[in-house]
């Protein structure tokens, strides 16, 4: 070794042994004197938001992308407005538990938190009660597309505004229809055949349903036509007026879900206490079903549906214009009364931004309701997609239309499920279509 | 031993590793003990601690609760005194805590809320008979509000009759107000769960990840993936039993504390887990401390033990480097020993060499001295005698000059005396000396000078010449009678411009050399032994002094040689070419500016074109007599006739002085004809003086040698023969001051001056030459011999005393040296001191004479 390495070497160890010691004491030599207050001041009240949404059971080690992509908005509104966004979340135990669009309608009447994560229905109920901000004056409502808008405007307020446009359809198991050689079904009868190839081969079940979205079949069905006929307006003008009857146009869709039902191919009283994906989920994914309804992001979150053993196709409800996907609009509102309207709002606001729904568009993989905010969604969602795309969809719920669709046909479709015939199911609709008339 | 050492080592060392390792094992061994105990203790400390947080959750809940049965109690003595208690019931308003208040009378199933509503029990559940102070409290529910609520119904009495039952709502969201911001850093879960229905009915804010949350106990385990049965059933029975149990359980793969602890003695349940990482943060940071001081501690250690092992190995290295040095100076010794023992025996050697050839010339000295003293009167035999002792003394006096020169070599003293010379006259000299010691013993003596394009060079010539005396000596004293003897001068291939490339070969076909011998040529002292070189006289120095002087001189020396067929010495040296010499004058003032060479040797022909390139001279080569007769003519015919014509001489004698004789009647005018000869073509000198203007030059050629002929020719004289022997100079009549300390050379020197026909005064010492100088006459003295080592004065004193005498011939009498010190140092010295010149000792009688003519006669 030479003489000036042999130097380095003693040179590093004494620096080395010098800045150790140094560290050392450093690290231990904290004092504290006397007479000084230990405590640490906790800095001012922190502003809260509460925002009420469901949760998705959790799955041990599984992350749940949806909320996750919701998270990280949550998060954008939490860091740009110094914040913080608390979660109430509400899931119902079983059927005879409130439902979540219960204890949502009764939280926001009650003035029990800021922002909602709402269903069409509620946010209907709660619009016509003046319960609901009017977010039209948020700056990322300019951005939102004209369908969310028109969904979403009760006595012309914006009412609520998604991160997401929900868009259901019925997911198929391609392996299995493959193996029957069947074709994915375009019209109710076509679907009713594959459903009988099904049941012959020895599908007990071929469509797996929960209590909360057959109504989707109807929904199809029944406005098929409306949306895509090209005198919507005009269509829900008399249906307002009571010169057209609700009934008319969703009983083919009734008699179709009786036959679905008759024929075996829907076990009716399961899906009359079974919850969304919960119970129909299992038999999908172990491909003993071959057909679920469900919506857009459950091909996405692998809580749901987004890891399959087999090839899995979202295709739209059959209809007598072809596949159908059906649009509910679920979505965010504040509080008429929140006790933190204005940091609900910014919040909101942060929340339903471009830049936010962005984010959350590229996590979830969805359709975002900004008009800027475009991304590819998964092969799966394709079939489904290029509908939409082509403007061929109806909308699951219209606070154009005086009557409510999405949560009342839900109620009835249970109706139907729990044994009522379909003419009584029509007779509860012209009931609630007088009622809404006299309001 | 070797082995055995290394394996001392090698066990040494694996007991010290082991050594190290147990140190480190037990080190870590308490490290571990030590960190497991700190961590068992501060786990210990943290479920303590949670323990205690957990119950004070528990207890402000259950004070919550004991107050909101406290108020509701008080309320139903209000409403007791109330006039209308309806009234006092709509009047009150709800708030964050009690969001409903009811009364129902009693015995009626339905009574009034303060919300207007008609109120009834249905939807209570106060069946499990659960009480806060007295005060019944219903299960969980949903409420109106959309959150989780509970109940409690206490009697309103008055004058002590149950009169209703006062029902109150409560909100599980206003305990959240009461409860802390999050524990364990907000690291903790928490959930309040109602007994009965295991329904998770508050998740207070802050307690746990925003982003979980369950529904139910069952959605808890899941969620949680608790699904250990024995455990499962533990916790069933705990909460059966309204019992606190608190389990270790990984959520999420880190493994976390989950508890579940009885609140309001089991009617609802705080659940949930605390990350262990989160609980023994201190203990994790105590753990990390010590893992940094005992990290700290081992590069410490291992910092030493580098250092060792540094510091180890460089004294090893420093104890091998000793060592080896030892070893090399041990070796070194040896090796000097060796030396000194193969000095000393070379010593011994050179001394018996020295004794042997300085005794045996001695011993014919002193043998024929006593024959003298015997045969003095026999004139014969003392000629005969004295000319034996002078053989003899000649050799002890060449053996003498010999280790002179040997010794001066090799002590570095001798110094090259560089100075321009000529090719041609050291070809002269080197020939005048060998030719007769070969025609004595009737050899034959070639000399062969070719490829040379300068004859004028720079370098010693002295010890040039001593080269090629040694070498020739040697050719001619180990070459039988009527051998012959080859001496070649080639010019080479000049690697430089500036120098002339000179390859000097002395070949003979003698005795020839053993290739053993050929080894030790070189070295002193070493002779060729055998029968016939024995009988030679020679110093065994001639050749170490040879290759010495050509190694002085840059050049090398070879040999090759072969017994009785005869050896080569090949001689390489490079000489300096003088600069700017002029030639062309001479040539014009002589008028030749054509020369025809006659040369049946065409190599010949070119050599002499190759000298004659710079003179100026055109040289036109003729390769025979008619094509020299052809070119005389044209010549003339042209008027470009040569000057002078040069005949090669290589043909025999008549037929040569034809040709030369032909040419003379072709060539008009006086052009001298020079017959290039051989030396050893007697009588052709005598001949070519029969033709006209025709002389001999001897071979080699020599543009030198060509214009002392032409000059000679031009002066009309013949120039004396260069081996003629110098003419008689005698000392006769001369007076001499001789200073010399030794008697014995003094009454020498005296004899052979008186022999002379000289006289000498001898001084003893300087001092005494001084002094008789002084008292001498002016011109008394022709000459001062000065011996220089003597006593009182020496010799150089006693010159530059002389000479700085105020008299007028103190600076002129020739002061001759006369030493036994001959070195070129002595000789310096002598002339610095003012001496004339130098003469070394033994006096060379002729010598003397010719010096003593050379000063006398200047002056």
């Amino acid at each position: 070794m030479n003489k000036n390495m042999k130097n380095n070497i003693v040179k590093f160890t004494a620096v080395s042994l010098v800045g150790m010691a140094m560290f050392v004491m450093a690290a231990c030599g904290e004092k504290r004197s006397e007479g000084q207050n230990m405590i640490v001041l906790e800095e001012g009240e922190e502003r809260t938001v509460n925002l009420f949404s469901p949760m998705e059971k959790t799955e041990p080690g599984v992350d749940n992308v949806a909320r996750s992509a919701s998270d990280k908005t949550v998060i954008m509104a939490e860091e740009k407005l110094g914040l913080k966004v608390e979660y109430i979340t509400y899931t119902a135990e079983d059927h005879l538990d409130k439902t979540y669009d219960d204890v949502a309608l009764e939280r926001a009447k009650n003035n029990m938190d800021d922002i909602y994560l709402l269903n069409p229905d509620v946010i209907q109920a709660l619009a016509e009660e003046g319960k609901l901000m009017d977010l039209s004056g948020l700056e990322s409502a300019k951005n939102l597309r004209d369908v969310v808008r028109t969904a979403n405007v009760v006595d012309g307020k914006l009412v609520a505004i998604p991160q997401e446009v929900v868009a259901y359809g019925l997911f198929i198991n391609k392996d299995m229809f493959d193996e029957y050689q069947l074709t994915l079904p375009e019209t109710p009868e076509e679907f009713l055949e594959c459903c009988r190839v099904f049941k012959e081969n020895g599908i007990e079940t071929p469509i797996g349903a929960n209590r909360w979205w057959l109504e989707t079949f109807v929904l199809a069905q029944a406005y098929a036509d409306l949306y895509n006929g090209g005198n919507t307006e005009a269509e829900i003008a008399a249906l307002n007026s009571g010169e057209s009857k609700y009934s008319d146009y969703m009983r083919p869709g009734f008699e179709f879900l009786q036959e679905l039902i008759d024929c075996g191919y829907i076990d009716a009283e399961k899906a009359y206490v079974s919850e969304a994906i919960e119970g129909e989920g299992e038999d999908f994914l172990a491909q003993k079903t071959p057909i679920v309804m469900a919506y857009w992001g459950a091909a996405n979150t692998d809580t749901a549906y987004g890891k399959t053993d087999f090839e899995m196709l979202v295709i739209g409800f059959p209809s007598s214009r072809g596949q159908m996907p059906v649009i509910p609009m679920t979505g965010f509102a504040v509080g008429a009364e929140a006790e933190h309207a204005e940091d609900a709002m910014a919040a909101l606001d942060v929340m339903v931004s471009d830049e936010a729904l962005q984010v959350y568009t590229e996590t979830n993989k969805v359709i975002s309701p900004s008009k800027n905010v475009e991304v590819d969604c998964v092969p799966a969602l394709k079939p489904l997609n290029d509908r939409i795309k082509e403007n061929v969809y109806v909308l699951g719920s219209n606070a154009g239309m005086k009557l409510e669709q999405w949560g009342n046909t839900c109620l009835i479709v249970r109706d139907l499920l729990g044994g009522a015939t379909v003419d009584e199911c029509m007779a509860e609709f012209d009931r609630i279509q007088e009622e809404s008339l006299n309001k | 031993m070797k082995k055995k050492q290394n394996r001392k080592k090698i066990d040494k060392s694996v007991s010290l590793l082991l050594s190290i390792i147990l140190v480190f094992c037990i080190l870590g061994a308490v490290v571990f003990s030590v960190a497991r105990k700190i961590s068992a203790q501060m786990s210990d400390s943290a479920i303590q601690n949670l323990t205690e947080s957990l119950d004070l959750i528990k207890s402000t809940i259950e004070a919550i609760f004991d107050k909101e049965a406290e108020f509701q109690k008080l309320m139903a003595l209000e409403i007791a005194r109330a006039e209308n208690p309806e009234d006092y019931i709509r009047a009150y308003e709800k708030n964050q805590t009690m969001v409903k208040i009811s009364l129902i009378r009693s015995g009626e199933k339905e009574g009034i809320s303060n919300t207007g509503e008609v109120f009834s029990e249905e939807g209570l559940d106060f069946s499990l008979g659960e009480e806060v102070a007295g005060v019944a409290i219903s299960q969980s529910y949903i409420n109106y509000m959309g959150t989780w609520a509970y109940t409690m119904k206490c009697p309103v009495e008055r004058d002590g009759r149950e009169f209703g039952m006062l029902y109150i709502e409560y909100v599980y969201d206003s305990l959240d107000r009461s409860l802390p911001d999050g524990f364990y850093n907000k690291r903790a879960m928490l959930y309040i769960m109602d007994a009965k229905t295991e329904r998770l009915v508050l998740k207070p804010k802050g307690m746990g990840e925003r982003s979980a949350g369950h529904v139910n106990l069952e959605d808890f385990y899941r969620a949680n993936d608790i699904k250990d049965k024995k455990l499962l059933d533990e916790v069933t029975t705990c909460l059966a039993g309204g019992k606190s149990i608190m389990f270790y359980h990984n959520i999420r793969g880190k493994s976390a504390l989950n508890y579940m602890w009885a609140v309001n003695g089991g009617a609802i349940y705080l659940i949930g887990f605390v990350p262990i990482e989160a609980i023994q943060q201190e203990g994790k940071s105590v753990n990390q401390n010590i893992f940094v001081v005992v990290t700290v501690m081992l590069v410490a250690f291992f910092l030493c033990c580098i250092l060792y092992y540094f510091n180890h190995r460089e004294q090893n290295r420093i104890q091998k480097e000793r060592e080896a040095e030892r070893e090399i100076h041990s070796k070194q010794l040896t090796e000097a020993l060796q030396a000194a023992q193969l000095a000393s025996n070379s010593k011994t050697m050179f001394l018996s060499n020295m004794s042997h050839d300085i005794r045996t010339p001695m011993n014919a000295v002193l043998g024929f001295t006593t024959l003298i003293a015997k045969e003095a009167e026999n004139p014969d035999k003392v000629r005969e005698y004295t000319k034996k002792i002078t053989a003899s003394g000649q050799h002890l006096l060449s053996l003498i000059n010999d280790i002179l020169d040997v010794s001066k070599i090799e002590s570095g003293k001798v110094v090259l005396t560089v100075e321009e010379f000529t090719l041609s006259g050291l070809v002269n000299s080197v020939d005048a000396i060998v030719r007769p010691m070969a025609n004595n013993k009737e050899q034959k003596f070639h000399v062969e000078v070719t490829g040379i394009k300068h004859e004028r060079l720079i370098g010693d010539e002295t010890r040039v010449n001593q080269i090629l005396i040694n070498l020739l000596s040697n050719a001619v004293k180990y070459t039988p009678a009527g051998g012959s003897i080859w001496f070649r001068i080639m010019g080479m291939k000049q690697r430089s411009s500036q120098y002339e490339h000179i390859r000097i070969e002395v070949e003979d076909n003698g005795y020839g050399m053993t290739p053993e011998y050929l080894k030790t040529i070189f070295d002193a002292f070493t002779r060729a032994e055998n029968s016939t070189t024995n009988k030679i006289q020679g110093t065994g120095l001639g050749m170490a002094i040879t290759k010495n002087i050509v190694e002085l001189m840059g050049g090398t020396i070879e040999v090759s040689s072969q017994i009785d067929k005869g050896s080569l010495f090949r001689v390489e040296l490079e000489f300096r070419i003088p600069e700017g010499k002029e030639e062309k004058e001479f040539w014009q003032k002589s008028g030749i500016s054509r020369i025809l060479a006659v040369c049946c040797d065409k190599r010949q022909g070119s050599d002499i074109q190759a000298l004659m390139a710079n003179t100026g001279v055109l040289v036109d080569v003729a390769s025979g007599r008619e094509e020299a007769l052809g070119l005389a003519a044209s010549g003339i015919a042209r008027e470009e006739a040569y000057q002078l014509i040069l005949l090669d001489g290589h043909a025999p004698g008549e037929e040569c002085l034809q040709t030369a004789g032909q040419l003379r009647d072709a060539m008009p005018g006086m052009a001298p004809i020079l017959i290039l000869a051989d030396q050893g073509m007697d009588g052709i000198e005598e001949e070519s003086r029969h033709i006209k203007n025709v002389a001999v030059l001897w071979k080699p050629f020599f543009i030198q040698s060509l214009k002392s002929k032409i000059q000679e020719m031009q002066a009309g004289e013949k120039k004396k023969d260069a081996t003629q022997p110098a003419g008689e100079s005698s000392l006769e009549g001369l007076h001499f001051l001789a200073a010399e300390d030794n008697e014995i050379n003094a009454e020498i020197l005296s004899e052979i001056l008186a022999m002379e026909g000289a006289s000498c005064v001898i001084a003893g010492d300087g001092q005494a030459a001084l002094d008789c100088f002084k008292n001498s006459q002016e011109g008394e003295f022709d000459a001062i011999l000065m011996d220089v080592q003597m006593p009182v004065m020496n010799g150089y004193d006693a010159t530059r005393a002389i000479r700085g005498l105020e008299r007028r011939d103190a600076g002129e009498i020739p002061i001759i040296a006369m030493t036994a010190n001959a070195f070129v140092e002595d000789e310096k010295e002598a002339l610095n001191a003012g001496m004339n010149v130098h003469l070394a000792k033994p006096i060379d009688m002729a010598l003397l004479k010719q010096v003593v003519e050379q000063y006398i006669k200047r002056k």
